[in-house]
C-alpha cells in the first residue's frame, strides 16, 4: 500500500522496478507476451480450432470423451479426466497438413518480430 | 502419422512446435470442457442410461405433481423442463400456494389464482363484471366520456374508454382498467 505513488488502498502494492530487473523474461516467455499482445495468438487459437472440426478431429476427440463418459458413468467424470484421456490421442492425431499451416504461421510471426 | 520431430530444429522452429502444442493443448482442454459439460447435464442422448433416467424423470413429474415430495429425490439430477426439481432440488406443488394481498382490493388472494381474481377485480376482461352492471355503466360511459376526457388524471384512461364506450366493464371513473398495469394503483 505504500508505493511511493498514489494508489487506492484496497489495491495490492505495485511490483517495483528493482525487483523486475532481477528475472528477465525467458524468449518463450517473451514471445508468448508478443503474441497474445499483437492479438496473434488469439488468431492462431481460432484458425487452429477451425481446422480442427474441419477435419473432423473434434468429432473424433468428441466420441472418445462420450465413449469414456459412457463407460465410467457419466457423474463420475472430470474435466482432468477427460484431458487426460483425449491429449495422447489428440496430439497424434492432429492432421499434418493443419500442423504444417499453424508451424508456418507461427515461424512468419516470429521471424516479422525482432526477437531471433 | 504425426510429422518427424525427430531431427535437430533449430531454435526457431522449436519455438514454434512449442508454440504448437500450447495451442493444441487449449484446444483440447476446450473439448475435454464441453464434453465433460455435456456428459454431466445429460445432454448425450445416445446413451442406453438415458432411457431409463427419462422414465424415472417421468414417474418422478407424475408422483411430485400430486404430493409434495421433498428434496425431489438424487442430489445431481438436472430437472429439465417441468419436470419438478429445481437447482436446489427442491420440487414445487404446480399451484402456487402463496397468499398475497391484491393491490387493488386488498383482499388476501392465493399466488396460483391471482390472475383470473385479478381479471375479475379489475374488470379488464371481457366477461368481467364488477361493481356496476351492463346497462348501468353504458350510460355512465357514455356520458361521461366527454367529463373523463376534460378530468381524467391518468393519460391512459382517455384512449381506454373511448375505445370501449361499447363495452363498459364496470370501470369507476378514476380507473384506467383497460390500461391495466398502469393505471393509478402505483408501480
Amino acid at each position: 500500500m505504500v508505493s511511493g505513488r498514489r494508489a487506492s488502498i484496497n489495491r495490492p502494492p505495485t511490483p517495483s522496478a528493482e525487483e523486475d530487473r532481477d528475472k528477465e523474461p525467458s524468449l518463450e516467455e517473451a514471445i508468448n507476451i508478443k503474441l497474445v499482445e499483437s492479438g496473434e495468438k488469439e488468431k492462431l487459437m481460432e484458425l487452429l480450432r477451425e481446422r480442427l472440426v474441419e477435419c473432423g478431429w473434434r468429432d473424433e476427440m468428441k466420441a472418445l470423451c462420450r465413449a469414456y463418459a459412457r463407460k465410467k458413468g457419466r457423474n463420475n467424470v472430470t474435466v482432468d479426466d477427460l484431458i487426460h484421456v483425449i491429449t495422447p490421442k489428440g496430439r497424434a492425431s492432429v492432421p499434418d497438413s493443419v500442423k504444417a499451416e499453424l508451424l508456418q504461421r507461427i515461424r512468419s510471426f516470429l521471424m516479422s518480430t525482432s526477437l531471433r | 502419422m504425426s510429422s518427424s520431430d525427430d531431427a535437430p530444429l533449430s531454435p526457431r522452429s522449436q519455438l514454434a512446435l512449442s508454440c504448437f502444442e500450447e495451442l493444441l493443448d487449449c484446444a483440447v482442454a476446450d473439448v475435454a470442457s464441453e464434453c465433460h459439460r455435456i456428459a454431466r447435464l445429460g445432454l448425450d442422448r445416445s446413451v442406453d442410461a438415458e432411457e431409463e433416467e427419462l422414465r424415472v424423470w417421468a414417474a418422478r413429474a407424475a408422483v411430485g405433481g400430486d404430493q409434495h415430495h421433498p428434496g425431489g429425490g438424487g442430489a445431481a439430477e438436472e430437472g429439465g423442463g417441468k419436470g419438478g426439481v429445481d437447482v436446489f432440488g427442491q420440487t414445487h406443488p404446480a399451484v402456487a400456494a402463496d397468499v398475497v394481498e391484491c393491490m387493488n382490493c386488498g383482499r388476501p388472494v392465493v399466488a396460483g389464482r391471482f390472475a383470473p381474481h385479478l381479471e375479475k377485480c379489475m374488470g379488464k376482461g371481457r366477461k368481467a363484471r364488477t361493481k356496476t352492471t351492463r346497462s348501468s355503466s353504458a350510460g355512465r360511459t357514455r356520458s361521461s366520456n366527454g367529463i373523463a376526457a376534460a378530468t381524467s388524471n391518468s393519460p391512459y384512461s382517455n384512449t381506454t374508454n373511448a375505445s370501449r364506450a361499447s363495452t363498459p366493464n364496470g370501470v369507476t371513473d378514476s380507473v384506467g382498467g383497460a390500461g391495466g398495469n398502469h393505471s393509478n394503483h402505483g408501480p
